[in-house]
């Protein structure tokens, strides 16, 4: 290994950040000049420590590892503490991202990120074998044919899942229980169906499982129509059911509220300053201003999906029903680094939060249903559920009231109730037939 | 997605580095070229980090980001290496001098989460019913995903008599929540017991009384035998280690002189050798030696100098792994805080490193009775990183061919079958036979 002059590093990191931070330092003036070099000289007094750290690290570890390792592995360490959805994406990472967005894994029909050094389930489709098997959104897979996938890159822990459609392959997972399992699953060909619709009872049924699809409001139209003429005219109530879907691109989710909202805002996304709010607004003209709508949401009801939630709840548009969401209302920019010549990777970086129309923020929080709704039986206590705020140092919400599912407000099931109907989506018919939707909505209205 | 178009200042930087390092010398061109390298690094670490402190959705501390970035680069390393800022670090010299309260048990981390290598005896952690290779998720109800060790030790630690609950996680059943009260982590000296005639000296950890208690134990149980001792046998299961220069007195109380232990960094003039003083206080005294899965560290230096110098058997099931030698390294005295680096790796007197593998037993000796579904045993090379052993394809390969005495299905549950197996090795005169075969 060459050595490096420890003073050299020092001067090399402090340099940088000097030039780095000149940059961006008229978009401050709240804060003074005097004020600004202070934080910056402590700043650099902290990045001395760092070269210094770096540079015994170099010298003294038993092993020697890459330069680019083990600055790769500090910035995750900073950016992993910030929230679980900050991250530096190392070259050859970002290539094939700028590829393609998304990927779809070896047929187990789930696509998969990295979160705290863990393999993340983002989204299992309802159809793959992944979760015909057992694994479930937001479960983190620890190891893959035994070969544990931390401290490996997505890309190498991944490796072993993809492979010939029929082939078994065996995956470690740790669901939201915290409980380890393996799982065998059998490789298939799997093939993404984002709305799946049909008339129940006489009233229209639409469920969107994923926002991940550039056509998802176009087939949502669709689908509206076919349940017209399947219906034969009007659709006398919608149940939009946006359970466990996971969110995916913003444009489809407003898009998919532009369908039901005449004009008007959709969200906001707001940064640290007033000058970085970004709003949204929903196209004039709407699908069938007349028809009442159910939005179903739970606590697998991400980002996209708790977009659509809260602008169809704040607009007064439709009564959700269900339970609290996910709460992940954060923006990630992807943030290019080197130069046009050689890429050094990216910084994925949260910037921003997005707000309902209202001025809530979801982050941390997510949508409140107007009616809080059980699946599962009544245990005689709150379930735990996890969302985004059982993540550790996961990104609050600007406003610190209480926003947490009371037990005492939650209708669950009777005793007696069989245990393969849908109680949520029962209680959205009956809303629906009943003349409480409208005087709800109303009420909302005022 | 959104992209925003980098701020490229840095150029500067680079140029005032060049005109200061660059010799044109085509002789060195590698070396320039490799510290470019770094220097482009450091400088996309410093890009990283201002660009956090400008666009981040909330204001951010400077100092937490910097020293979660030192951690983020020294945990991806093993999982013993680690920053400790200037509290901590403070702290820590506290537990050492005994000021502070514990739950006793040597823990490490695996895929994020905090697993127990051993419980201590005699501490609420072992009275409690913790067992080596559970998984500790939660602390009063917070999830410890993600977080780093030492930042969970901190939070294990505490004042004496401060309740604790914590969530363990154990193969095959379900969470379960325990509270414990924080206490003074007693210095456990070495015990003993004769069983069957033959002494049986306890080692749960290696501290500061460790061989002065052992030398006792032999002397008290020399006493008890009239003088003549038969056989010993040392218990070292369930001892996570402790201080490397007890290891060495231990051992050296069984060898007559010689190898203990050598520790070798990267550099290869960066060897240390450890060797036994003169004489041996249990001259042609046979001794097997007992460990098990958490076995680990200074546990393991003993058994591996007891089997390479061919001093005694060494019976039941592969100890932990835990071949590494971190130090603690203050930086600008202990007021930035302090890093904990694996610099070193344990070898024993054949120069086999310990690190991964562990010590194997001559004989192996199951505690429990053979069972398809058993859990795996939980060693270091289980963890993620776990530096790689560079003899670990050969001893997969002999894994294989591994016989493994297990229990009846009727032996009784108090009972100890390692143990016995010990005794009946040293009674009945087959200890000789084996050593012929074990060496």
């Amino acid at each position: 290994m060459s050595r490096f002059p420890k003073g050299l590093i020092a001067a090399t990191l402090a340099a940088s950040l000097m030039l780095g931070a000149g940059a961006t330092a008229q978009v401050y003036s709240k804060k003074t000049d005097a004020q600004k070099r202070a934080e910056d000289a402590a700043m650099i007094e902290k990045l001395r420590l760092f070269g210094d750290v770096f540079s015994r690290v170099r010298d003294l570890s038993v092993e020697e590892t890459p330069d680019d390792e083990l600055i790769a592995a500090a910035m995750n360490g900073a950016l992993s503490a910030l929230d679980p959805h900050s991250s530096y994406v190392p070259p050859a990472r970002f290539e094939e991202q700028q590829v393609e967005q998304r990927r779809e894994y070896g047929g187990l029909g789930i696509e998969v990120t990295q979160e705290l050094g863990l393999v993340k389930v983002q989204y299992a489709l309802e159809d793959g074998p992944a979760f015909k098997a057992g694994i479930r959104t937001g479960d983190y897979i620890t190891a893959v044919e035994g070969e544990k996938v931390r401290g490996k890159s997505l890309d190498e822990a991944i490796k072993g899942m993809k492979g010939l459609a029929g082939d078994p392959v065996t995956v470690t997972v740790l669901n939201a229980q915290n409980v380890t399992k393996d799982i065998v699953v059998i490789r298939q060909q799997v093939r993404g169906r984002a709305v799946r619709h049909r008339v129940l009872d006489g009233l229209g049924y639409v469920f969107l499982e994923t926002f991940n699809n550039d056509n998802l409001a176009r087939d949502l139209e669709r689908a509206l129509d076919d349940l017209k003429r399947q219906i034969g005219g009007d659709i006398p109530g919608l149940i939009l059911d946006l359970r466990g879907n996971r969110g995916g691109l913003l444009d489809q989710s407003v898009d998919v509220s532009s369908l039901f909202l005449d004009g008007g805002e959709v969200l906001s996304s707001r940064g640290r300053t007033p000058e970085e709010t970004e709003r949204y607004h929903a196209k004039p003209g709407q699908y069938d201003a007349d028809m009442p709508i159910v939005v179903l949401i739970n606590s697998g009801s991400a980002s996209a999906a708790e977009i659509v939630a809260g602008a169809l709840q704040d607009r007064g548009r439709a009564v959700v029903l269900g339970r609290r969401s996910f709460g992940k209302g954060s923006v990630q920019s992807v943030i290019p680094l080197g130069s046009p010549v050689e890429s050094l990777g990216a910084l994925r970086l949260t910037t921003q939060r997005y707000y309902t129309p209202s001025g809530g923020s979801i982050q941390g929080r997510g949508i409140m249903p107007d009616l809080l709704v059980a699946l599962s039986p009544d245990s005689g206590k709150l379930e735990k559920r996890f969302r985004e705020d059982s993540l550790r140092n996961s990104l609050g919400n600007p406003d610190d009231s209480d926003y947490i599912e009371k037990y005492e407000d939650i209708d669950y099931p009777p005793e007696d109730w069989p245990i393969d109907e849908d109680y949520q989506l029962s209680k959205a018919k009956d809303l629906l037939r009943s003349s409480r939707y409208q005087s709800l909505v109303a009420e909302f209205n005022r | 997605m959104k992209y925003i178009v980098p701020a490229l200042g840095t150029i500067a930087a680079v140029a005032l580095f060049a005109t200061s390092n660059f010799k044109a010398s085509p002789a060195i061109a590698a070396e320039s070229s490799k510290k470019v390298d770094t220097f482009k690094q450091l400088e996309l670490f410093a890009d990283v980090m201002a660009r956090v402190r400008s666009d981040y959705v909330v204001d951010v501390e400077d100092n937490l980001l910097i020293e979660d970035a030192i951690n983020g680069m020294l945990q991806s390393l093993d999982p013993h290496s680690s920053y400790m800022n200037a509290d901590t670090f403070r702290d820590m010299q506290d537990v050492t001098a005994g000021e502070y309260g514990g739950l006793g048990m040597e823990v490490t981390s695996d895929s994020g989460f905090v697993k127990v290598v051993a419980p201590i005896d005699n501490t609420p952690a072992s009275k409690a019913g913790i067992e080596a290779g559970d998984y500790i998720t939660e602390i009063d109800g917070e999830s410890l995903i993600g977080m780093g060790l030492t930042e969970a030790v901190d939070q294990m630690r505490g004042k004496p008599g401060e309740p604790i609950t914590v969530t363990i996680v154990r193969k095959d059943e379900d969470p379960m929540e325990i509270t414990m009260v924080r206490a003074i982590i007693p210095q456990n000296r070495a015990t003993y017991q004769i069983k069957d005639g033959i002494p049986v000296v306890r080692i749960s950890q290696f501290n500061d009384k460790t061989e002065s208690s052992m030398k006792a134990a032999i002397t008290a149980a020399r006493n008890d035998l009239g003088g003549k001792l038969p056989g010993l046998v040392l218990d070292l299961r369930r001892n996570p280690g402790g201080l490397l220069d007890q290891s060495i007195k231990v051992s050296s109380a069984f060898l007559d002189g010689g190898d203990v232990v050598s520790t070798r960094g990267r550099r290869s003039n960066d060897v240390q050798e450890y060797s036994a003083e003169k004489g041996d206080m249990l001259k042609n005294v046979p001794i097997v030696v007992l460990i098990d899965n958490a076995s680990a560290s200074a546990s393991e230096i003993v058994a591996g100098a007891i089997q390479d110098r061919e001093r005694g058997l060494v019976v039941g099931m592969t100890s932990f792994g835990k071949g590494s030698v971190q130090s603690i390294i203050p930086l600008r005295g202990g007021r930035d805080g302090a890093i904990r680096l694996t610099t070193q790796r344990y070898y024993t007197p054949s120069g086999r490193s310990i690190q991964g593998t562990g010590i194997e037993p001559d004989i192996f000796v199951s505690a429990e009775p053979e069972d398809e579904n058993a859990r795996k045993t939980f060693r270091e090379s289980d963890l993620p990183n776990a530096i790689k052993n560079e003899l670990e394809a050969a001893e997969a390969e002999k894994e294989a061919e591994i016989k493994i005495e297990y229990p009846p299905a009727d032996f009784s549950e108090d009972g100890d079958f390692q143990l016995d197996k010990a005794i009946e090795i040293l009674k009945t005169g087959t200890y000789k036979t084996l050593m012929a075969a074990a060496g």
